[in-house]
């Protein structure tokens, strides 16, 4: 990939207060921003997206890490990083001529008066502005004043434009308007911009990407989004577009759940020194072991007072535990692994270890009825129906780093299918999928139970295949614990531990399955009839005969981390150009997987406690997976992105930075 | 309500409601009662003053000849005036252009903001004419020292409004500035002075009322020629009736004076509604 243009590396923000008290307003932001790239800062105010934005500019030093553009420290500003203010911050005595003419001239002085006068001229045309050079900025409205600064920017051809919350100020009208027009100008010049707003469909219409951030203190970026509408974009059909929804949804979503987070912050910081431990979980059937260990009184046995948070999309629930808000979370098995390496651009974070496997299988595809009815009755099928019918499938995951996406896209590339150009995978929380299909949005989706099962008593879809036919026993949903509060209380950490995997065996007796399934049934877990839960969990799912190994919690070693299927994960991960493939991976693995813990635990229970030494396995489609060679495996796939081969520092960077 | 409004018109006719019209014309009446008033109480003996009909008998020749040259200290009020406003001009001249620097130089910089502060939060106050024997100490002349006085008193509003100023120039324009990376003459010529001259013209309106209170105070203890001392004069010949015209006089300049800087303030300011 191309050197980005701007990076900002491993920023940190602390701003002292009059009082002489320190503010952490930002932590740890990693940003890449490419030539040509829009990118949106999007948050509550108050959460330092704007001061992320002043110290790109120059306005402000970071107190720690620094902002790069083009190999070039920021120390101050510069008209190579034009800033477009809210307030338009136009000189109120100067005609909007002069105002353009103010900038070019400083910029450029030894431009003769005639092509300076030419770059004046060009750039209020682009704005529509010419025939009103001549007035002052109080004779115009807001919005055009805007597009005068607008104007003033682009007639310096800055490396990047930075805008801090442009249209805020604006009607909805113009603001309409505005956006149209900066979408216009910039993508004819290749204007590379970052924009502060807190307009989430500002954001998806005009961003390439979405940056996140969570709520200060210690605002750090939360979630990055791709959006993946082509360019040309006009607004009609970006709001058209099949994604938009599901990518509205999450970011709306992802800002809930930062409203919520301080009310829980405060909660849990009350808990310091108790044995009180937040755990957050999704509601799926998959989640059980979290429910019987709280509502049976397991955790209680063990002196844990466990405050059971539901979360609204896995990366809530990793921004949770990241952020310390949650001491652990039950999570999707690729997902550790994923932000250890660095997933998605993001900079390695090895902050959350996993001693415990919460359970394996329990994922199902399901295609909409419409789909169902005209042949695809299995994945394969897809590659049939596109080449007849020509049609871009939309398909939904839960995370990127989810088995859910390994799985869909395994299984697609294996039916010659490219899953990043033959179909589209968008990501919805699971909860929210059938809501996707039902509204059209997705054509089909990759979800664990009981979803698969409402979509299809909804009569909405179909399940066409569950994760057994893939992988029979792959490690789905795992326990994640933060580091940090791991290495302050390894004693909770190991009574979270047994507790679990004592509920696990609970969950996996067959008899004891219709009770659990009522008890998941509750409001306060997944709030759906019991009958819906069963399928596949306490009696056979209509299509299997598998029952009851579609969830597997305990038996047969279920629990116990396998490092072998971590490299697995993380060779997946790499096929699809999420992570890099680290070099020293088993490192990473036994770095992420705390497997003396699961010993320990296990040792404390009576159970077995040596993990099985197994390094080779096939997945059904019986390719042998080497473990101790990962990259031959790779390279055997035809459909794949380009491998990223590297060594990943795992070092947590307080502790001592890694020079590369 | 609207039958309300209709009544209404019907009482005042349109032409009175035209807002020159009612300024003037109630100006009119207000000073009239004034001096019928005055006029009454000097009738009835309770106001030891020549009535108004007595002040202009007496001072008829000042009146009809403001510029009536006699022997040595002996000239027209018009002339006495002109005495006046021309230490007032070269004093508040020296006040305007030292006042606006100085004003610029602090306020640009918090370091001597801090350290001028306690300057001129303490002088400030100190009234005009406990400038004067100081001035007549350190000049040893009359002349100079009563426009040393002139200078002293309109040149810390001056100071202190630019100060206020420099101080209030938005944010958003400083940024502008840095980002364009403005020269330090761009700045001053572009951003910093017209931000400022709102500000600045606040202080030279007020400056330039102090003066004018000032120079009168002044020239009754200088003596010589002048406004001031034209009063004096009159007093210690008891003519209460050329005193009441000078203070007239005096009034009217000072409104002129004031109305000249708002003007020119407006003026240069014009097109930047700050």
């Amino acid at each position: 990939m191309a050197k980005p243009l701007i990076e900002i590396d491993h920023v940190d923000m602390v701003f002292t207060l009059p009082d002489g008290q320190r503010y952490p307003a930002l932590k740890d932001i990693h940003l890449e921003i490419h030539e040509g790239e829009f990118v949106a800062l999007l948050g509550h105010s108050g959460c330092g997206k704007s001061t992320l934005l002043n110290m790109v500019a120059g306005f402000l030093r970071p107190t720690a890490g620094g902002v790069v553009l083009r190999g070039r420290q920021v120390t101050e500003p510069g008209p190579d990083r034009m800033v477009v203010f809210q307030n338009y911050s136009l000189l109120p005595w100067k005609t909007v001529y002069d105002n353009v003419a103010l900038a070019v001239r400083a910029v450029f002085p030894r431009l003769s008066k005639a092509a300076q006068h030419q770059r004046i001229q060009t750039a209020l045309e682009q704005v529509h502005l010419w025939g009103a050079q001549h007035k002052y900025p109080a004779q115009l409205s807001g919005g055009m004043q805007q597009r005068v600064a607008i104007a003033r920017a682009l007639a310096i051809t800055p490396q990047v434009l930075l805008l801090d919350e442009p249209f805020g100020a604006l009607d909805a009208l113009t603001r309409g308007s505005l956006q149209e027009e900066l979408m216009a100008v910039c993508q004819t010049v290749g204007m590379t911009c970052l924009m502060v707003t807190h307009d989430v469909d500002e954001a998806l219409l005009l961003a390439d990407r979405v940056v996140l951030l969570t709520n200060g203190p210690n605002a750090r970026i939360g979630q990055i989004l791709k959006v993946p509408f082509p360019r040309p974009r006009s607004r009609h059909e970006v709001v058209h577009h099949p994604s938009y929804y599901t990518l509205r949804q999450q970011v709306v979503d992802f800002l809930q759940q930062q409203r919520r987070r301080r009310a829980v912050a405060v909660r849990s910081a009350a808990g310091t020194g108790t044995r009180k431990v937040a755990v957050g979980f999704l509601p799926l059937t998959d989640c059980a072991p979290l429910v019987v260990a709280q509502a049976e009184g397991i955790f209680a046995e063990y002196g844990l007072e466990v405050d059971l948070c539901q979360e609204n999309s896995w990366a809530d629930l990793a921004e949770g535990v990241l952020s310390g808000r949650l001491q652990a979370a039950q999570m999707l098995a690729p997902l550790p692994l994923a932000l250890a390496v660095g997933c998605q651009d993001q900079p390695p974070q090895p902050a959350l270890k996993v001693p415990l496997v919460l359970s394996r299988n329990g994922n199902g595809i399901t295609v909409s009825r419409a789909l169902y009815e005209q042949g695809v009755t299995d994945v394969a099928a897809c590659k049939d129906y596109i080449a007849r019918t020509g049609e871009r499938l939309v398909l939904g995951v839960v995370h990127p780093a989810s088995m859910h996406n390994l799985w869909l896209r395994y299984a697609l590339a294996s039916a010659g299918m490219d899953p990043d150009q033959d179909v589209e995978l968008v990501v919805a929380p699971p909860a929210q999928m059938v809501y996707h299909l039902e509204a059209g949005h997705l054509h089909g989706f990759c979800v664990g139970q009981p979803w698969n099962t409402y979509a299809e008593r909804r009569g909405l879809g179909k399940c066409i295949s569950t994760s057994l036919d893939w992988w029979a026993g792959h490690p789905e949903k795992v326990l994640a614990v933060h580091r940090g509060w791991a290495n302050d209380h390894p004693d909770l950490e190991v009574a979270l531990v047994q507790a679990l995997m004592r509920a696990g065996e609970r969950c996996d007796i067959p008899k004891q399955r219709p009770a659990i399934a009522e008890l998941l049934s509750r409001p306060e877990y997944l709030h759906l009839e019991p009958d819906l839960i069963r399928p596949g969990f306490a009696e056979p799912l209509a299509t299997e005969s598998h029952y009851p190994r579609l969830h597997q919690f305990a038996v047969g070693q279920a629990s116990s981390p396998l490092p072998a299927e971590g490299v697995w994960i993380l060779t997946q991960l790499a096929r699809w150009g999420l992570t890099p493939l680290p070099q020293n991976w088993w490192e990473v693995v036994h770095t992420i997987y705390a497997l003396d813990v699961f010993i320990q635990a296990a040792q404390a229970l009576g159970r077995p406690d040596t993990i099985p030494e197994r390094r080779q396995f096939a997945l059904a489609d019986g390719v042998l997976f080497d473990a101790d060679n990962p990259l031959a495996y790779l390279e055997q796939f035809p459909i794949r992105r380009a491998i990223d081969y590297r060594t990943v520092c795992l070092v947590e960077r307080e502790e001592s930075p890694c020079v590369p | 309500m609207a039958s309300r409004m209709l009544v209404q018109q019907r009482r005042v006719p349109a032409w009175m409601q035209h807002p020159l019209v009612r300024k003037v014309g109630l100006g009119f009446v207000g000073v009239l009662l004034f001096l019928l008033v005055w006029q009454l109480l000097v009738l009835l003996g309770l106001l030891k003053l020549p009535a108004p009909t007595q002040v202009f008998a007496d001072t008829r020749e000042l009146i009809l000849h403001p510029f009536y040259r006699g022997t040595g200290n002996d000239a027209g009020i018009g002339w006495q005036i002109l005495f006046s406003l021309r230490r007032v001009a070269l004093g508040f001249s020296f006040a305007a252009i030292v006042g606006v620097a100085i004003g610029m130089v602090i306020g640009a910089s918090p370091l001597l903001y801090d350290a001028f502060d306690p300057i001129l939060q303490v002088l400030r106050p100190v009234p005009p004419l406990a400038w004067l024997p100081i001035s007549l100490a350190a000049f040893k002349d009359n002349e100079p020292a009563a426009v040393f006085v002139i200078f002293i008193t309109a040149v810390w509003p001056i100071i202190i409004n630019t100060v206020v100023g420099v101080q209030q120039i938005p944010r958003d324009y400083r940024n502008v500035a840095r980002v364009l990376r403005l020269s330090k003459w761009d700045y001053f010529w572009h951003v910093m002075v017209p931000a400022t001259v709102p500000y600045v013209f606040t202080g030279l309106r007020i400056g330039i009322g102090l003066s004018w209170l000032a120079i009168v105070a002044a020239e009754m203890l200088i003596g010589g020629v002048g406004i001031g001392f034209f009063i004096w004069d009159a007093w210690n010949s008891s003519l209460i009736s050329e005193i009441v015209i000078a203070l007239f006089y005096v009034g009217l300049v000072g409104l002129v004076l004031d109305r000249c800087v708002a003007y020119l303030g407006k003026f240069i300011t014009k097109g930047s509604e700050v």
